[in-house]
């Protein structure tokens, strides 16, 4: 049960990951606002299921709606929230200060859940929702678990072929070269702004569903849950997998979820220095970024274009054009010289 | 015996106490090859900047086949079909010349993300039509071998072809081109030059900043010289020679012009 545990974690973070990579390996944008679109779609989950507060425990909504339901509320919720701070962030800001005012908007989303209890109970976070539909699917509990891994593998799988899909997409194809020049962008007609923000609203929405699925995987949900390191590991995930490429990101959420996260609880960890572990694995993770950008800065999969398979003019399915062929064998005149 | 394209009229931009460009005024008159020419620091690239919307003058009007531009946003002006080139060159780097060629092809409606999502094959295939134009453009360029590398692999002239491809793929009305012939060798040049050209031929308009001379006098029909800001003359090239301000600002400068 511990490995199907994992791999469920190491499923729900590859679809975040997708999410993120769109917006950050796509876009461009170095969004640090992006963990608290899981948290507030995991919290929504919540109170939108869990029903009434009982005091002293306090919380907004406290309805008890189906899951499934809630889960798409709560994505709608998390793309108005995404709608406000993209708004504002990538208007004109850009890399630094784009990822500093981001990291500014998720720093007061997590002060005001921290501290502002009616909220979603401030420290104390929300819990109580265990195994939604487990009687209902007449499963032990285990068995449950086991068809939640099943679920999340195929929102996984699903996930895939929709980002890789419009990973090849003009969509994509537009996103990306308002990555690489957005002035030139701009000179070819495309508007910056919109397009980023439409990838931002994309990803955030998957940010959003995984939150949901984060929900019902942990069953209960506080501030500890979301610290910054969480993203990190994220970032470090895409960063190994390959920047850009859907699969490179899966395979790097994979790789760092099980690799480092997993396989390092395994290192001995003396009774007296329990923290050892926990300690050695961010060490292992900021060491493996650093050897990834050093000798391998594109990923384990780089980001692969679209290859034109077609063949140039004059070939037997494409008739040649009468004026393709003439300019380019005319005979040079005698510009240039001086410049 | 043409109308106007492009009015420029008491164009005025300062950047703190440097009067960048002060009540210039000209017209480009359409389908016809117009050189802006004059010293560094004349005010050129200033003027094309507030052309094509990447900035805002502090007065005068430009009004594009009688439109005013003057507060829109650049990609509103591109798509109005007016598309300017910068002084170097701007290549998508981490996209494939195929691709670069192909987003100048500018087909924004399949560029939506939910058409993306819901039409994918469909998209799909009304680009076979833009791939195969693509690849007639990019032999013309001289770019067929290299369509699947990667823009930023060119070399520093391919990167000006590459410029030009795109151009050629927008079809727009209006051009205007910022330096083309910087850092190009003279077989280059006269590929570029044959461009400049083949888009007049095409009934396009194009308006061309440059520092070379005797490219200037082959392809463009009249010239527009300007120094510190203002414009200093207008017409032909021929009549330049004769023009004492213009000898005195630019040309008296240039060795290779007898």
């Amino acid at each position: 049960m511990y490995w199907v545990s994992v791999v469920t974690e190491a499923g729900i973070f590859a679809i975040l990951a997708l999410g993120l990579d769109v917006i950050w390996g796509w876009s461009g944008d170095f969004d640090l606002a992006f963990y608290g679109y899981l948290a507030l779609g995991s919290y929504l989950t919540f109170v939108l299921t869990i029903g009434k507060p009982t005091p002293p425990v306090e919380y907004i909504l406290g309805f008890h709606l189906p899951v499934l339901l809630s889960i798409v509320l709560a994505v709608v919720a998390v793309v108005g929230l995404a709608a406000v701070i993209g708004a504002i962030a990538l208007r004109n800001l850009r890399d630094i200060y784009f990822a500093v005012t981001t990291l500014g908007a998720v720093s007061a989303l997590y002060l005001l859940v921290e501290n502002y209890t009616p909220l979603f109970d401030g420290y104390n976070g929300v819990y109580g929702l265990i195994n939604p539909g487990q009687t209902a699917l007449n499963l032990t509990y285990n068995g449950y678990r086991i068809v939640f891994l099943g679920i999340v593998l195929i929102l996984l799988f699903l996930a895939y072929l929709l980002v890789q899909r419009l990973s090849r997409s003009p969509f994509g194809r537009m996103l990306r070269a308002v990555r690489e020049d957005e002035r030139a962008a701009a000179a070819y007609g495309r508007q910056v702004f919109w397009a980023k923000y439409r990838a931002y609203l994309f990803g955030a929405a998957l940010a959003g569903l995984t939150g949901g699925l984060f929900a019902i995987f942990i069953s209960a949900f506080n501030p500890s849950a979301w610290t910054p390191q969480e993203l990190l590991v994220i970032y470090a995930a895409i960063l190994v997998g390959g920047r850009g490429n859907p699969r490179g990101v899966i395979l790097g959420v994979f790789v760092v979820y099980i690799g480092f996260i997993e396989l390092t609880r395994y290192l001995p960890s003396p009774a007296s220095r329990p923290d050892f572990a926990p300690a050695a694995r961010e060490i292992l993770i900021g060491l493996m970024i650093i050897l990834m950008l050093r000798f391998r800065p594109e990923g384990i999969f780089r980001e692969r274009p679209g290859l034109d398979r077609g063949l140039g003019p004059g070939a037997p399915t494409a008739p040649p054009v009468a004026v393709a062929s003439a300019p380019a064998s005319a005979p040079a005149a005698d510009e240039g010289g001086a410049g | 015996m043409s109308s106007t394209l492009l009015e420029i009229e008491n164009l005025t931009k300062s950047f703190g106490g440097v009067h960048a460009v002060r009540n210039c005024t000209f017209s480009v008159p359409e389908g016809q090859v117009t050189g802006l020419i004059g010293p560094n620091g004349a005010g050129k690239s200033t003027v094309v900047d507030l052309v094509s919307g990447f900035g805002t003058p502090d007065s005068g009007g430009v009004r594009f086949a009688g439109q005013p531009l003057i507060g829109k946003r650049p990609d509103v002006i591109s798509r109005l079909g007016l598309i300017r080139t910068f002084q170097t060159p701007r290549e998508w780097r981490q996209l494939t010349v195929m691709d670069n060629v192909l987003l100048a092809r500018r087909r924004f409606a399949s560029e939506s993300l939910w058409r993306s999502i819901t039409r994918a094959r469909r998209i799909r295939r009304e680009e076979e039509a833009d791939r195969a134009a693509v690849r007639d453009i990019l032999d013309r360029f001289q770019l067929a071998a290299l369509k699947n590398e990667l823009a930023v692999r060119l070399s520093g002239g391919q990167k000006r072809l590459l410029e030009f491809a795109r151009m050629a793929a927008a079809e727009p009305r209006l051009i205007i081109l910022d330096e083309p012939m910087g850092g190009v060798n003279p077989v280059l040049g006269a590929r570029i030059g044959e461009a400049v050209r083949e888009f007049a031929a095409e009934g396009r308009t194009v308006v061309v900043v440059e520092h070379n001379l005797p490219f200037i006098e082959r392809t463009c029909h009249q010239v527009v010289v300007m120094d510190l800001g203002e414009v200093i003359a207008q017409g032909p090239f021929s009549g330049l020679r004769d023009n004492p301000r213009v000898v005195d600002a630019y040309l008296g400068m240039d060795q290779s012009h007898e």
